[in-house]
């Protein structure tokens, strides 16, 4: 894959890279002090929401419902450490906040809920129903005559669940472009191996043939994520006219344009730091002190404020 | 859904989702005139309760229309985490309440659990309209009630019970006649014709009756119902509903708690029904005019007894 380079792209790529960091200290942290959380889940999307909140998104922190934003969907809630992290950071309220998750009277509940947190769009947690959720919101964006997209991120696991494939089906059927979605395959969820526990296996053939256009990508390659969603983004907010022929990756055959685009983003569990990467005893604990420590040596900062 | 027709003249906001369920619905004519209004997502009622949501985050007004059953079983944790826990503007209209209304069909499309199972979720009003015109003004009254609500309908080809725009007023007992205070009768829907030949009955031997009409399950007018189980000290409750969970149950938490007076319940015994002719099937199950009497009755009984006791 070969894309513009030069010293702004660098900047922007290593700024975004500086965010991945950020992000994964704020995670450890929150789940420290909240005693209880996924981080696992987390580390896998990082990189993927680092790169949409800090250089995709049209979004206003300070009007969290404005009209024209677009809408992100965590459909897998139970990484919402992570996405708490990227709203704290890009200012939809104090990092500060961050330490409260999951305590009585937080507003960073234990799965993401619409109208309780700033910057959440959705809720979400029960798996499986951010594409169904984001079906309706793309439709309501389409009836507003608005450029606005909807972005769905899910796990791998939660393909699992029947109601994907239903709200799949309908997506494609409405010919949602302003819809876009993104599947973290990393491979793992909360059992075991994906396609040793519900037998989830061809993914990409899958998409394909319930009418979607399939980019599969490095979900922790900054510079490949940051090209494919300026891309998709650009292609989503176009006309019909001008999506003809209109390319997500250069060499890769363009999507038709009304089809819905999917990313297979292949990723690590845990990516980041090296004691959590792989092992899904990390799906969902807390991190000791020790952990803690290391956590923030590896990752380069300390963040306790 | 000749109430949504008009809605949607009045109201942008006013969507249908369907799940393959339109010409149940009979809202073809909605359709014909408002096809931009209409989301179609196929036999797939999980999906398009969880649409339904996201239209109604954006801000639109979404009626969800299909079979009870497929709307508070099959969709229920959709309604429940998706709808009712943000409260949203998501109107759930199901088909085939009760077992008189699933009638041939059998029990798989007959649905008489629903107000029990959404009972138990909060910010949820329940409305029970008694006939198609009632039903009608339902539709309409929904859309300015606030949150979800679910209108439970019978089988569209139902008995007339009130003269047309009579109206339909959410959130209020209604108290279709008092001609005394020997026990009150309570019911909704379909129920309320027998309710109005048992009154008559029992009106002949004496018995002093006041009838009134509950299409507003939850949340249930406290206030309403507790005067009346006041004045008449003794009530029967009638529906077609699992005599747990529905109705009964509601009116009997209202009297435990603000006026414990002696109650029977009339509805489907607990018990899985079957396929028959609508009113067949409420006679044989056990909600007959005469059952009525019956438990207004001995319920009356009761009352008197425990004036002697004391």
């Amino acid at each position: 894959m070969i894309y513009q380079t030069g010293k702004n792209m660098t900047d922007r790529f290593t700024r975004l890279t500086t965010m991945t960091s950020q992000l994964r200290r704020d995670v450890v942290n929150s789940i420290y002090y909240a005693g209880d959380g996924h981080p696992g889940p987390c580390m896998s999307i990082a990189d993927i929401i680092a790169v949409l909140y800090f250089d995709i998104l049209r979004i206003e922190p300070d009007v969290p419902l404005w009209d024209k934003r677009d809408r992100f969907i965590l459909s897998k809630g139970h990484a919402c450490p992570v996405l708490y992290a990227a709203l704290a950071r890009k200012g939809y309220f104090p990092p500060s906040e961050l330490k409260t998750l999951r305590m009585l009277g937080s507003r960073l509940q234990g799965h993401p809920v619409q109208k309780a947190t700033p910057g959440i769009d959705a809720t979400s947690g029960s798996l499986g129903h951010g594409l169904p959720q984001g079906c309706g919101m793309a439709l309501a964006a389409r009836r507003r005559g608005d450029d606005s997209l909807t972005f769905v991120l899910t796990g791998d696991g939660e393909l699992n669940e029947g109601i994907v494939w239903e709200a799949a089906m309908t997506i494609a059927k409405y010919k949602l472009h302003n819809l876009i979605a993104i599947v973290d395959n990393n491979g793992i969820q909360s059992g075991g191996k994906v396609d040793q526990i519900s037998g989830l296996v061809q993914l990409p053939e899958k998409w394909r043939a319930f009418g979607w256009y399939v980019v599969e990508i490095d979900g922790h390659n900054i510079e490949q994520l940051t090209m494919a969603f300026e891309n998709v983004a650009k292609r989503g907010r176009a006309t019909r006219e001008e999506r003809e022929g209109m390319f997500i990756v250069p060499g890769l055959e363009p999507p038709d344009p009304d089809q819905p685009v999917v990313f297979i983003a292949h990723t690590i569990k845990g990516k980041g730091i090296p004691y959590m990467e792989g092992n899904n005893a990390w799906h969902k604990r807390v991190p000791t002190d020790e952990e803690q420590k290391l956590a923030m040596s590896i990752l380069g900062g300390l963040d306790l404020e | 859904m000749q109430g949504l027709d008009a809605l949607a003249e009045k109201d942008e906001r006013i969507m249908l989702v369907c799940a393959d369920s339109l010409l149940a619905m009979r809202a073809t004519d909605f359709v014909a005139k408002h096809p931009d209004r209409y989301i179609e997502v196929g036999i797939a009622e999980q999906n398009a309760a969880a649409t339904a949501a996201g239209l109604a985050i954006e801000g639109l007004i979404p009626y969800f229309a299909t079979y009870a059953g497929f709307i508070t079983m099959r969709a229920c944790e959709q309604v429940r985490t998706f709808i009712a826990y943000p409260n949203l503007n998501v109107k759930l209209v199901g088909v085939n309440g009760g077992i008189a209304a699933g009638e041939r069909e059998g029990v798989t499309h007959q649905f008489f659990e629903d107000i029990g199972i959404l009972r138990t979720i909060a910010n949820v009003t329940i409305l029970v309209p008694a006939d198609a015109d009632q039903a009608r003004q339902a539709a309409i009254a929904a859309a300015s009630i606030p949150g979800p609500v679910y209108i439970r309908l019978g089988s569209g080809r139902d008995p007339v019970v009130f003269e047309k725009e009579t109206p339909f007023i959410p959130g209020k007992i209604n108290i279709l006649s008092e001609k005394g205070n020997d026990i009150a009768l309570f019911g909704n829907g379909v129920l309320l014709l027998r309710i109005f030949e048992a009154a008559k009955l029992l009106e002949q031997k004496g018995i002093g009756v006041t009838v009134v009409e509950v299409h507003t399950v939850k949340p249930i007018d406290i206030e309403g119902v507790t005067n009346v189980l006041k004045k008449c000290g003794a009530a029967v409750t009638a529906e077609d509903h699992n005599i747990i969970g529905g109705l009964g149950s509601a009116i009997m938490e209202v009297a435990a708690e603000n006026c414990p007076v002696p109650i029977a319940r009339i509805g489907l015994r607990d018990k899985f029904p079957g396929s028959g002719k609508p009113d067949e099937l409420l006679d044989y199950y056990e909600m007959r005019v005469s059952d009525i009497v019956k438990a207004a009755e001995t319920t009356i009984k009761r009352k008197i007894q425990k004036v002697i006791r004391h």
